[in-house]
């Protein structure tokens, strides 16, 4: 929350708190949502999805922000929670005897994002049990037994198994609807993950904004402070492993609509640390933090893919004898993402939303600021 | 019965490889405090030195000597690798938030998966000619692979050469003092950076001799690395910062990990012995948080 200008005062506490309080942030606010409806309409089809991958990575590290930011527990398994979301979304499509009327209407979809949810919600409890005892770098690996269990054993070796389609299902053209409205392009599939990113950061702001939200920051701060405070802490982390589970299973449910198919390899380990990564790098602790955080990360993801298809190019066209070290520079997007990682992590440590909020202080400071620098 | 011996005396010889990998791991998180998720990646680089080592080595020299000596090697390039990654990366995190830390590590291991594929690549590979031979040893009726029969002989030389080190050494000592109370330490003048790179050396050595071993079992590819990651299990139960722990428990790791692929296999549809010590263990954190020996926190608002 940054420094109101001078001369802006508020009589009640309910303006006080409101999400926007001033007409600037009215304004940016209505120029965002402006921006984001016009997007599609200003580049071409690589960049829409890769908006829309953003927004993937911004509703499932909404979970790990919610866990790690504010709640104070930290997971390494969230991958195994979008992939039972996912899971759950799709066989619920395809496997689900709907009556006539809620196909014709097009429910079986919403339905399903919502049920996934719970499932993911509640798989997610089942592994946030152990945080009633240990935490700290115990709770770090009985969340990553998570997403060992999860991923690799019960939906690989069980769970794709069934319909006997092997290893992943599709979803066959015209299942995945909302109502009359049926998502099949890009462009479909871009405005359904911002309307869906926008209700997520909603509900999550105004849960941060309740009881529930102040009782999770007051057990991150210091647990034991709460408890003796009456918060009932292990409901309270009971209760951030769902609603984080949750957000994941959203994020499963929403990627099927992009993807028309699920298979364990987009719920790899390498995704769990990935997120945890994103917000880190955007700032642990902060709702735009997310948004930065994943911004960055799919696009150095997009930039080192296009460097390395350009050098590649390059080399096969004027060294063709150099062929083999094509298939080398795969490995050097991934040896490099994690060096992005590393000296992100030692040379920016409060992540990118401390930068903007540093920025946005300069501005409202401006010229009398007291930073003396 | 004959079965079942055979599991559990190859479990624990597997479990001594585990539990030599963990002993680096818990040396580095004694001292400094770091949560070395890189451990994966550490053993595969090991394994690869080695491997390149030995095939240099073989053309002139009988396999045995060659072996040892490119073991050798890998024990010196693992520990340059190890001070040098301390001094690039982890040294400027000293007194960060311990997710940032966590977050390196993992990053490192990003970064050194890619360097293995770029200058290793990902087909599996053997260690040709072989170093131990195929012939199993039967000891009172009991087939025992040599492979498993030097591995564990190699790990135990370590882990007493470690421990050795550990009690009657004057560096081993002043990682000693650091672990155990780092102000008291540096006031006495030992020199906390000294340590940090000492640990990271000689996880880098534990981690690239358990490599070796692990690749001479079943050939060097990735899934190495995930035996390496098995030693995240072994401390757990073991206890965090517990030297003993380390080993006990990566002989149990060893010995369940072997058990269940023994008697489970059959059915389950597959990878229950990669996942079992992970069930395992989260059953047991939750009647022993700390697990056997690790030190309970007293914690005070």
């Amino acid at each position: 929350m940054s420094y109101l200008p001078c001369g802006t005062y508020f009589e009640a506490y309910q303006a006080d708190q409101k999400w926007w309080r001033t007409g600037f942030i009215k304004g940016k606010m209505i120029l965002m949502v402006i921006l984001l409806i016009l997007f599609p309409y200003m580049v071409d089809q690589q960049w829409l999805s890769v908006a829309y991958t953003i927004n993937y990575y911004i509703l499932a590290a909404l979970g790990v922000q919610l866990l790690i930011g504010y709640c104070g527990q930290i997971t390494l398994g969230h991958a195994a929670f979008v992939a039972v979301g996912g899971y759950c979304s799709a066989m619920m499509v395809l496997f689900v005897p709907w009556p006539q009327f809620i196909v014709d209407a097009g429910l079986a979809y919403p339905i399903s994002i919502i049920c996934a949810g719970f499932a993911a919600g509640l798989w997610s409890v089942l592994f946030g049990l152990p945080s009633a005892r240990v935490k700290g770098f115990y709770l770090i690996m009985t969340t990553m037994a998570a997403q060992w269990i999860t991923v690799p054993l019960v939906i690989t070796q069980y769970v794709s198994q069934i319909g006997g389609r092997g290893q992943s299902f599709s979803l066959p053209p015209g299942t995945i609807k909302i109502g009359p409205w049926e998502i099949d392009s890009d462009v479909k599939i871009y405005y359904f993950s911002v309307i869906l990113v926008g209700i997520c950061l909603v509900v999550m702001g105004n849960l941060l904004r309740s009881k529930l939200g102040r009782a999770w920051i007051a057990i991150r701060d210091n647990d034991i402070a709460a408890e003796t405070m009456g918060v009932n802490i292990v409901g309270y982390k009971l209760l951030a492993f769902f609603t984080a589970g949750f957000f994941a299973g959203i994020a499963g449910a929403f990627y099927i609509s992009a993807l028309f198919f699920v298979s364990p390899e987009h719920y790899e380990w390498f995704y769990s640390l990935l997120w945890v990564g994103i917000i880190l790098i955007g700032g642990v602790g902060s709702i735009q933090g997310i948004v930065f955080g994943s911004a960055f990360v799919v696009l150095i993801f997009k930039v080192l893919e296009l460097s390395v298809l350009g050098a590649s190019d390059i080399l096969m066209t004027s060294y063709p004898e150099l062929g083999w070290i094509t298939t080398k520079l795969i490995f050097f997007k991934e040896s490099a993402f994690g060096l992005a990682i590393i000296f992100f992590l030692i040379y920016e440590p409060n992540g990118l939303a401390y930068r903007y909020w540093q920025l946005k202080n300069y501005f409202n400071l401006w010229p009398f600021s007291y930073t003396g620098k | 019965m004959e079965l079942f011996l055979q599991l559990i005396i190859t479990g624990v010889m597997l479990g001594s490889i585990f539990a030599l990998v963990a002993l680096g791991w818990v040396l580095i998180y004694k001292c400094s405090g770091v949560l070395n998720l890189a451990m994966g990646e550490l053993t595969l680089i090991g394994g690869y030195v080695c491997l390149g080592l030995y095939q240099r080595f073989v053309t002139f020299m009988p396999e045995t000597s060659a072996f040892l000596v490119a073991l050798f090697g890998t024990m010196i390039v693992g520990l340059m690798l190890g001070l040098l990654t301390e001094r690039i990366f982890l040294r400027k995190m000293i007194g960060e938030p311990i997710l940032a830390v966590i977050m390196v590590t993992v990053g490192l291991s990003f970064f050194f998966k890619g360097m293995v594929f770029i200058v290793w690549d990902t087909d599996t590979q053997v260690f040709l000619p072989r170093v131990f031979s195929i012939d199993p040893i039967e000891i009172a009726g009991i087939a025992i692979g040599q492979v498993y029969l030097w591995s564990f002989i190699a790990a135990l030389i370590l882990m007493v050469i470690f421990v050795c080190f550990f009690k009657y050494t004057r560096w081993g000592l002043s990682m000693q003092a650091c672990a155990d109370d780092e102000m008291a330490a540096l006031s006495l003048g030992v020199s906390a950076k000294f340590v940090y790179a000492l640990a990271w050396a000689i996880a880098f050595m534990a981690a690239g001799v358990g490599g070796t071993l692990l690749g001479n079992i079943n050939g060097l590819n990735y899934s190495v690395s995930m035996l390496g990651l098995l030693v995240l299990p072994v401390v757990v139960f073991g206890g965090l910062n517990s030297v003993p722990g380390a080993i006990v428990g990566g002989i149990t790791i060893g010995v369940l990990q072997n058990l269940t692929g023994g008697y489970l296999d059959y059915y389950f549809p597959g990878g229950i012995k990669e996942i079992a010590p992970f069930v395992f263990m989260v059953v047991f954190l939750l009647f022993k948080p700390y697990g056997l020996w690790g030190w309970e926190r007293i914690e005070r608002v």
